[in-house]
């Protein structure tokens, strides 16, 4: 195995995403003890392991939301797995028991890192479905961690104000990072520049949407042309 | 929210993370073509969407400097380099702000 994406080497990677996901994680956890009580605000990082979709339980209990507008939301908000499991599915090549497996770790950042092992392996001559496959369960397992022991801070009364800007700047570098290493042809820096204008104009139009707007947008500048 | 909820939010959850990568066949062709072209258009727009507000507002200064720091690292096509730049970005928009 190549040293390049050793474990050592996948955990240096993800490492600062583990830790901005540790800072959300306590945000979360502070403001779910009092909306969910510590043992479902627990449980619902432990099963349910999406921020974006975890936020939005708590947005939506907040103002007294009945049962159908929760479910409503995690379809909404969920419905972009469908379509990143759909990029990473000829990149996977696992039994379906695996695969089943590596599917609940599926986030939008170990996607991001998923798909650049892919294409690291691609580029060093090494055969893509492990690499992607190590690296989407080495990232997920700690990306997973770093949630719940987030949240478990969070719930244990801890507040981490200060690192919320700077967490937050993570997210944004870290995909445009991500987006750089998946240009691989001019015309991929195009379509990445109309998904980011289509996703801002989607966002500027309709906010409550903004979570599904790269998902849309990306699709949509991928479907038309050839390749340059 | 009940324990029955969560459970079936958790079930919608992973139902949606399994629905492609367990159950769909490996996709070929124009399909799969149209695939490999979009996860730098979804990175993209991922890391507009982390630049907006839910009120139509950008994010801090700092937060924004620290991503045109990475977009300007971003023709290297290094991972390290775009955090390194974002940091140096972040600092500077800290500074000013």
């Amino acid at each position: 195995m190549s040293t390049r994406w050793g474990i050592r080497s996948i955990l240096a990677t993800c490492l600062p995403a583990a830790v901005a996901i540790l800072v959300f994680g306590t945000l979360y956890g502070a403001a779910a003890r009092a909306i969910l009580g510590v043992p479902l605000a627990l449980a619902s990082s432990v099963f349910v392991f999406s921020g974006a979709l975890q936020f939005a339980l708590l947005a939506l209990l907040s103002v007294g939301a009945t049962t159908l507008p929760l479910l409503l939301i995690a379809a909404a908000l969920n419905l972009r797995h469908v379509v990143l499991g759909a990029v990473l599915r000829p990149r996977i090549e696992g039994s379906r028991l695996r695969r089943a497996a590596l599917a609940f770790f599926l986030v939008d950042e170990t996607f991001g890192f998923a798909v650049a092992a892919g294409h690291a392996a691609e580029r060093d001559g090494r055969p893509v479905g492990p690499a992607t496959e190590r690296m989407l369960l080495v990232a997920g397992v700690t990306c997973y961690l770093a949630w719940q022991v987030g949240t478990l801070i969070g719930l244990l009364g801890a507040g981490l104000a200060v690192a919320e800007s700077l967490a937050g700047a993570i997210f944004p570098v870290l995909f445009i990072g991500l987006a750089s290493l998946a240009v691989t042809r001019r015309s991929h820096a195009v379509r990445a520049l109309a998904a980011a204008l289509l996703t801002a104009g989607i966002a500027f139009a309709l906010p409550d949407l903004r979570v599904l707007a790269p998902v849309v947008a990306g699709v949509l500048v991928a479907l038309p042309g050839v390749e340059r | 929210m009940s324990s029955l909820v969560l459970v079936a939010i958790a079930a919608i959850t992973y139902g949606s993370r399994a629905a492609a990568l367990v159950f769909l066949p490996r996709p070929g062709g124009r399909f799969e073509a149209v695939l490999a072209r979009i996860p730098a258009p979804i990175f993209a727009g991922l890391a507009t969407a982390t630049l907006l507000t839910g009120d139509r507002s950008l994010v801090g200064g700092p937060i924004v400097c620290a991503a045109l720091g990475a977009l300007l690292v971003s023709p290297t096509r290094s991972l390290l380099f775009c955090l390194i730049g974002g940091a140096a970005g972040y600092a500077l928009g800290a500074l000013l702000s």
